[in-house]
C-alpha cells in the first residue's frame, strides 16, 4: 500500500519508458515526423557501424579502469581509519571529489589536461618535456576521460569501506589477535569476509557506473577527438538529439540496456540469495 | 557539437532565464486563454543569450505594445535548450514567433509543415527590392517562410599591428599563404590559428576551400547529396587542403580546444591569422577590438568567381501559431529598418535589408564592404546539409585535418552516410 506512489511512479516513469524504447528501435524515426516500421533494420546498421564497436571498445575500458576504484578505495579507508592526529581533515580531503558534481571534474581535469597551461603540461615542463595533448589523442583519450571519472568513483568506494570497517566486530579482530592473526592474514582472513556485503554494493555500483558514464565525456571531449572516445550512451544522445535519429538511437539504447541487465541479474540473484535461505 | 551562432551569441544566456521561459511557458498552458482576448495577445519565444540584444526585443515589444494595444510575452530560452525545444513546441504549444536559422535547417521544418508560408508578408511590405540575395535563404520552392536577421560573413582575421609591424599583407593566393605560413612559423608564431574541438570550424575550412576549387554549384550540390564525396571532382580539394596541413599551417593538438582559445592565440599574438566571422571580436579584450582586420579567403582556382559562406538567422511564424495575423503585423514593425538595425546592432551582424542605416562597428562595415564583390553565397557547412550528414561530415573533417592519411576511409564513410541519408 505504502509503495504504491512508489512503485506506479517507477513503472511509469521506467518500465514503460524502457519498454517504449525499445519500440522505437524498430522504426525510423527523427523525432517529429511520421514514425516509419523498419524492423530490425536499425540493429543491422548498428551492427554494420564501426562507431558502435568503438563504443562498445570504450565502455569495456571504462568498465576495465572502473575495477580499480574498489582495491583503491579499501586500501585509502584501511589508510585512513588509523586514529592518528588530524585523520579528520585528511579524510574529508578525501570525501571533497564526491561532493564535487561530476560535471565539475570533467572541467578541473579538461584544465589539467590541457597541453599549454595544464598542471600536466607544467609538470612535464619542469622536466623539461612536452606534455602530450591528451584529450586529442585517439589512443589516450579514453584512459584519460576514465582517470578523470575514477577519481570520485574511489572516494566513493573509500565511503563506503569506511563505514564498513567502522561496523567490524571488535571480538573477531581480537579472537584474530590471540589467534596471532598480524598485516596481511589478518586483513584476509579476519577483515575481508566480514566486509563482503560492502565490497560486493562497492563493485555493483562501479559496474553501473562505468556502463552508463556519460556526463564526463560530454564534458571532457563531446566523444572527440573524431567519436574516439565515445561511449554507448553518448553515441546514443548523439545520434538522437544531433542526427535527429530515435530509432537508432533507441536501439543502441536496447543493446546497452540487454548489456546492463546482465549485470543487474547478477546483482539481484545475489542480493536475493541470502534473504530465501534466510527464510 | 556547439553550433556557431550559439557561439556568438551564447554571452550571458543563464538557467535561469529558461527556467523562467519554461514556467510562463507552462502557466500559459496552464490558465488557458479565451478565444475572445487570443487576438490581442502575442507570444515570442526567443534564443538570444546577448542580454544587450534581448533588451532590445524587449524595448521593440513594449513600444508595440503601446501603439497596438497587443500584449506581448517573450519567453527567453537558453540558446542550446532551445534547440532541442523547438521541434517539441513547434508541434505542441507553438508560440506565435520563434527565432531559427534559415537555409536547410529552416527547410527541415518547412518540410514537415511546421512553418508557415507568410508570402503574402513579403508582398504586402515588398521585402523582396530591399532584401536582395538574403531572401533565397529563407525561400522555399518559391514561398517565403521567415524573415532573414543577422548575417555572418566568414573570412581571414588578423591584426592590423602584427601585419604592419612584420611587413606582412593578407594573402590573396593560397601560395601567398604559404609562403605567410614560413614567415610566420620563423616568427615563433602559428600561422593559421584552429580550435576543432567542437568540430565546426574545419568544416568552414572545407567550405571555403570546395568553393574556391569546385565554385557554388557543385558545393550546393554536394550540400544537398546529389554528389558524391568520392567524386574526382573533390580530389584537388583534399590534395590542397593536405598541403596546407602538411606545411603545418594550423595550430598543434588543435582537437583540444575550441574557437575561443584559438581567437585568444590570435588575440595574443602566438598566431598570425584565423578563419571565423565578426563575432571573433569576442575572442580580444575590449580596448584592442580595433585591431582586428578582416580579409577574404585566399584565392585558389585563379579566376574562380568569389562565393562565401554567409550565414544568416532568421525568425519565423510556427504553422501552428494561434495569433498569426497578429504576428505579421509585429514583423512588419520589427523589421522596420531602424527597428533592425538597433537589434542586429548589439551582435555585430551584417542587416539583411539595404535600406538600414550605416552600422558604426567597423567589423561590421567591412563585411558589407567586402560583401559588395561576393557573387553567391552558400550558408555554412552544417546549415547547407542535411543535419544527420553535418554530425558525420563534421567528425570526419575534423578526423582528415588530425589524420590527413586516412583520407580513403573518411570520404568512403561520408559517402555511405550520404547514401543511407539522401537515399541515393
Amino acid at each position: 500500500m505504502f509503495i504504491l506512489p512508489g512503485a506506479l511512479l517507477f513503472g511509469i516513469v521506467i518500465i514503460l519508458a524502457s519498454l517504449q524504447t525499445v519500440w522505437v528501435s524498430f522504426f525510423d524515426w527523427d523525432g517529429v515526423g511520421e514514425m516509419q516500421w523498419v524492423g530490425l533494420s536499425n540493429y543491422v546498421q548498428l551492427f554494420d557501424d564501426a562507431q558502435f564497436y568503438v563504443s562498445l571498445k570504450n565502455n569495456l575500458i571504462w568498465l576495465g579502469m572502473f575495477m580499480l576504484a574498489p582495491p583503491l578505495g579499501l586500501a585509502l579507508a584501511l589508510l585512513l581509519n588509523q586514529p592518528i592526529g588530524g585523520m579528520r581533515i585528511m579524510k574529508s580531503l578525501f570525501f571533497v571529489p564526491l561532493v564535487l558534481a561530476s560535471v565539475t571534474v570533467g572541467v578541473v581535469f579538461t584544465w589539467v589536461y590541457d597541453p599549454s597551461f595544464g598542471l600536466l603540461s607544467l609538470i612535464f615542463g619542469y622536466f623539461g618535456a612536452t606534455a602530450p595533448a591528451l584529450l586529442s589523442d585517439e589512443h589516450f583519450v579514453t584512459f584519460a576521460v576514465v582517470a578523470a571519472a575514477l577519481w570520485p568513483q574511489i572516494a566513493f568506494c573509500l565511503v563506503l569501506f569506511l563505514a564498513g570497517l567502522n561496523n567490524l566486530s571488535e571480538d573477531l579482530i581480537g579472537a584474530g589477535r590471540v589467534d596471532g592473526a598480524r598485516g596481511w592474514p589478518m586483513l584476509w582472513h579476519v577483515v575481508l569476509p566480514q566486509l563482503r556485503e560492502v565490497s560486493f554494493i562497492a563493485l555493483a555500483v562501479t559496474v553501473i557506473g562505468a556502463l552508463r558514464s556519460f556526463d564526463m565525456v560530454a564534458v571532457m571531449t563531446s566523444g572527440g577527438p573524431f567519436g574516439s572516445s565515445t561511449v554507448l550512451a553518448y553515441q546514443m544522445y548523439e545520434q538522437s538529439i544531433f542526427s535527429y535519429r530515435f530509432g537508432y538511437g533507441a536501439a543502441i539504447a536496447t543493446v546497452l540496456f540487454v548489456i546492463m541487465a546482465v549485470f543487474i541479474a547478477w546483482y539481484l540473484r545475489t542480493l536475493l540469495k541470502p534473504e530465501q535461505e534466510n527464510a | 557539437m556547439k553550433d556557431l551562432t550559439s557561439l556568438m551569441e551564447s554571452a550571458s544566456a543563464s538557467r535561469r532565464q529558461f527556467v523562467i521561459g519554461a514556467g510562463t511557458a507552462l502557466a500559459g498552458i496552464a490558465l488557458g486563454c479565451p478565444a475572445v482576448a487570443q487576438s490581442k495577445e502575442l507570444t515570442i519565444i526567443s534564443n538570444i543569450g546577448n542580454a544587450a540584444q534581448r533588451d532590445v526585443l524587449q524595448r521593440l515589444a513594449s513600444e508595440y505594445e503601446k501603439a497596438s494595444g497587443v500584449k506581448i510575452t517573450i519567453n527567453n530560452m537558453d540558446h542550446e535548450a532551445h534547440k532541442t525545444a523547438i521541434r517539441s513546441y513547434l508541434v505542441v504549444g507553438a508560440p506565435d514567433l520563434c527565432f531559427w536559422f534559415s537555409g536547410n535547417r529552416m527547410k527541415a521544418f518547412v518540410k514537415r509543415d511546421l512553418f508557415d508560408d507568410i508570402s503574402d508578408l513579403f508582398e504586402r511590405e515588398n521585402y523582396k527590392s530591399v532584401l536582395g540575395p538574403s531572401a533565397a535563404a529563407v525561400t522555399v520552392d518559391g514561398k517565403q517562410y521567415g524573415l532573414p536577421l543577422g548575417g555572418l560573413l566568414w573570412g581571414m582575421f588578423y591584426r592590423k599591428d602584427v601585419f604592419a609591424e612584420k611587413g606582412w599583407t593578407a594573402p590573396k593566393t593560397v601560395k601567398d599563404l604559404l609562403v605567410l605560413g614560413e614567415q610566420a612559423k620563423s616568427a615563433g608564431m602559428v600561422p593559421v590559428s584552429m580550435g576543432t574541438k567542437e568540430m565546426w570550424p574545419a568544416a568552414g575550412w572545407f567550405d571555403h576551400m570546395n568553393l574556391r576549387i569546385n565554385g557554388l554549384d557543385k558545393h550546393i550540390a554536394l550540400m544537398d547529396g546529389q554528389m558524391s564525396y568520392m567524386d574526382d571532382d573533390l580530389k584537388p580539394v583534399f590534395d590542397a587542403w593536405e598541403e596546407l596541413i602538411k606545411a603545418d599551417l594550423f595550430s598543434p593538438n588543435h582537437t583540444s580546444f575550441g574557437w575561443e582559445q584559438a581567437a585568444a592565440a590570435l588575440a595574443q599574438k602566438k598566431a598570425a591569422m584565423m578563419n571565423l566571422a565578426g563575432f571573433i571580436k569576442y575572442g580580444f579584450p575590449e580596448d584592442q577590438v580595433a585591431q582586428i582586420a578582416f580579409a577574404p579567403f585566399p584565392e585558389i582556382t585563379s579566376g574562380m568567381a568569389r562565393y562565401e559562406d554567409f550565414a544568416l538567422n532568421s525568425i519565423h511564424v510556427p504553422k501552428n501559431a494561434k495569433n498569426k495575423e497578429g504576428a505579421r503585423d509585429f514583423l512588419a514593425y520589427f523589421y522596420k529598418p531602424e527597428n533592425l538595425s538597433a537589434f542586429l546592432e548589439t551582435e555585430s551582424a551584417v542587416p539583411p535589408r539595404n535600406d538600414c542605416p550605416p552600422s558604426k562597428d567597423p567589423l561590421v562595415n567591412a563585411a558589407v564592404e567586402s560583401l559588395k564583390t561576393v557573387v553567391g553565397s552558400a550558408q555554412y557547412y552544417d546549415r547547407d546539409t542535411d543535419p544527420d550528414m553535418a554530425q558525420e561530415g563534421l567528425k570526419g573533417f575534423q578526423e582528415f585535418m588530425a589524420r590527413p592519411d586516412r583520407r580513403e576511409q573518411i570520404l568512403e564513410h561520408l559517402e555511405a552516410t550520404r547514401k543511407r541519408i539522401f537515399k541515393a
